[in-house]
């Protein structure tokens, strides 16, 4: 943040009460000590808080160093006490003091028809006028400049359109960079960049330096050092009260309402719905950077909190498919295999053949199940296929009967068969067109089944409970987004609003000054006029 | 030699190896692009940096998987130490009190320097210069000693 210049003037200062003392610390702060009471405090002892801003009537902006501390006053307290958790944390980000931006002359116009004053552009895209002769340089540029500037400024924009098309050309005007000229050009122009990047150093200036005007360096006898001085002198403050409350209010969390662990259990969501492994590596995950892009990525502030919630999640994940693994029935990798058998193998292949034509199937390939099984199960189910229809029917009734009550009755379906049966290759030496409606009708002459035993509803309530937390903490971060997004907004308006009353300001004043000799008389005039009707109507009334 | 026998007839890897399968392969890959990357251009002592750093990270992998998260069983584990995914020795050094992030076994052998001692890399960052900047010669390692 640059320093304003303007300072209330010494004798402002009241003086200490006794016994108070007034000290620096090493950090550069004045401190005030009480040696009796060894009281010691930042605030100056005895003097009003509210220091009353002298309302200048008399103020005299044709002054340069009046007009500076002028506008120094009213752009002077950024508003940096709401929360600035907004970096997501990363680091101590917030307390540290932000890198000064160091603002550089980068070219200079002469300005047509004032002689000494040129208008000087900076390394931000801010221009101020500069009296060599007076040493005198105006963020505001003075009245009697203005159509002159406002003619140097109609000609650049001609020429370029000449040149080149519009998009570049206001590119240029920008400066290249994150800059924003908020109000117009002719007020003065405030720098919205945040830090000092230098990457438009090169191309900017190379860019400053095809529009300059030709032959602006003539007259001109001054150094950049000289206008360097001088940038410096005028306590640039503008424009960084725009940096503050915008930056302040970049990230969201400026008012963090989770818990901490509200913004975990988050997190996790976040991890089970992008369906991360478990058994990944954080590494992994932070290469892929899917989840970067949630909003959830950023509720935990710190990449650290971030590791140990994922830390947490695994282990957890883990145990769970542990569990689940375990209580699942193993599922028989002869199933496919004969499936597959059902649907491939012929009489007219050997194995040897059969395999080779078939070696890329997932089947043919799964470790689980041996080679020498493999092929034994393909001859005897070749061998099945030569059988008549009534005894593979028969068989496929006995294998049917073999199933228990439980597994096997009038509410199964024909899609889900037990594993037991699926495995059997008596199940499938019968073709699907003729087994299907066999395995219909058997099933529906069988009884119901035996007790029907309650074991899921608990596990419903859990997962049920496990929803409705989710969904809460989900309309938890609804709320938070657009409490942020409406604080954002509110505190936009108050910025223009406040924007459009210092403009208003401003022109009062200058309306005030430019009362002369004339404009006295006519002030009183008008004052007696308004006395001359009063009376007027009050002998009307009468 | 023995024969190299075909996957078909090789033996199923251990049960929950399907779940860290996806991981390895994605290591596997690295290994063989850091492998055949060409080394022309780099000073000779660097060329064999990245290998030394994918084979710790693998190894890092499986370590944690299985001593810290426990998420492994111990005869997929021994399938994998037998396999190569990991490197048992390194593994061995980790589970000894200050060397819990050894780089690689190259930077505790002492014999093989000119002062017998080992690694700068082994240093504490207390112990350095202020910043002094460090990268080992052996595997490029910036610093594994186990306070810092």
């Amino acid at each position: 943040m640059l320093k304003s210049t303007y300072k209330p003037s010494p004798g402002a200062l009241q003086p200490l009460p006794p016994g108070w003392t007034e000290h620096k610390a090493p950090t550069g702060h004045t401190y005030y000590y009480h040696a009796d009471t060894k009281e010691s405090t930042y605030k100056r002892p005895g003097a009003p808080p509210s220091f009353v801003p002298q309302q200048p009537p008399p103020i005299n902006l044709s002054d340069p160093n009046v007009a500076n501390a002028f506008m120094a006053q009213y752009n002077a307290p950024p508003l940096q006490q709401h929360g600035r958790g907004g970096f997501g944390g990363r680091g101590g980000f917030q307390n540290r003091p932000r890198p000064q931006p160091t603002d550089k002359p980068r070219s200079k116009v002469a300005i047509p028809g004032h002689d000494p004053w040129i208008l000087v552009y900076t390394k931000y895209g801010r221009r101020f006028a500069y009296n060599p002769a007076k040493n005198a340089s105006y963020w505001r540029i003075p009245e009697k400049l203005m159509p002159a500037i406002l003619e140097l400024d109609q000609a650049r924009i001609r020429r370029k359109a000449g040149l080149e098309d519009e998009e570049e050309e206001e590119e240029e005007e920008e400066g290249g960079g994150n800059q924003r000229r908020r109000r117009s050009e002719y007020e003065e122009v405030e720098v919205t960049d945040d830090e000092g990047d230098g990457d438009d150093d090169g191309e900017g200036h190379a860019k400053r330096q095809r529009t300059e005007e030709p032959g602006a360096d003539g007259p001109v006898e001054f150094t950049e050092a000289d206008i360097a001085a001088q940038l410096a002198a005028m306590g640039a403050d503008y424009g960084d009260e725009e940096m503050g409350s915008d930056e302040d209010w970049e990230g969201e969390g400026a008012d963090p309402p989770f818990s901490d662990e509200d913004a975990r259990a988050l997190f996790k969501d976040l991890l089970d719905d992008f369906k991360i492994n478990p058994y990944s590596s954080w590494e992994k995950l932070m290469e892929e950077g899917k989840i970067i892009d949630d909003a959830r990525y950023t509720v935990l502030n710190t990449t650290k909190a971030r590791k140990d919630a994922w830390e947490e999640w695994t282990r957890v994940k883990i145990l769970e498919r542990k569990a689940q693994r375990a209580t699942e029935e193993k599922k028989d990798p002869r199933i496919p295999y004969l499936a597959f058998l059902q649907d491939k193998a012929t009489p007219k292949l050997y194995w040897p053949e059969f395999r080779r034509k078939y070696k890329k199937e997932g089947p043919m390939k799964d470790p689980k199940l041996a080679d020498k099984d493999r092929e034994r199960w393909y001859r005897e189910h070749n061998n099945r296929l030569k059988l008549p229809q009534s005894t593979l029917k028969s068989d496929l009734k006995t294998l049917l009967a073999s199933v228990p009550a439980s597994a096997l009755n009038n509410q199964s379906t024909p899609d889900h068969l037990p594993p037991h049966v699926l495995a059997d290759l008596r199940y499938i030496s019968l073709d699907p067109s003729i087994r299907d409606p066999f395995i219909e009708a058997y099933i529906q002459g069988l009884g119901p089944p035996p007790t029907a035993e309650e074991g899921g509803l608990e596990e419903d309530a859990a997962t049920t409970k496990a929803r409705e937390d989710r969904r809460k903490r989900e309309r938890a971060l609804q709320e938070r987004e657009r409490v942020v997004a409406e604080e954002k907004r509110r505190q936009e308006k108050r910025l223009q609003f406040e924007r459009a009353r210092l403009r208003d300001e401003e022109r009062e004043l200058e309306r005030a000054m430019v009362v002369g000799k004339k404009g006295l008389q006519s002030q009183l005039a008008g004052e007696r006029l308004a006395e001359r009707m009063v009376i007027k109507k009050e002998a009307e009334d009468s | 030699m023995p024969a190299i026998r075909p996957s078909s007839k090789r033996k199923a890897p251990p049960d929950g190896f399907s779940d860290i399968e996806e991981d390895l392969l994605v290591f596997g890959n690295k290994m063989k692009d850091a492998q055949n990357t060409p080394t022309d251009n780099i000073p000779k002592h660097q060329a064999q940096w990245p290998i030394f750093q994918i084979s710790h990270q693998r190894s890092r992998y499986i370590y944690e998987l299985y001593y810290e998260k426990e998420a492994i069983s111990k005869k997929l584990y021994e399938w994998l130490l037998k396999n190569g995914y990991a490197d048992a020795m390194l593994i061995a050094k980790w589970k000894k009190q200050g060397y819990e992030k050894l780089c690689c076994l190259r930077c505790v052998q002492t014999k093989e320097t000119n002062f017998n001692s080992t690694c700068i890399c082994r240093v504490p960052k207390a112990g350095l210069k202020d910043g002094q900047d460090v990268q080992c010669v052996s595997c490029g390692c910036r610093g594994c000693a186990s306070s810092d």
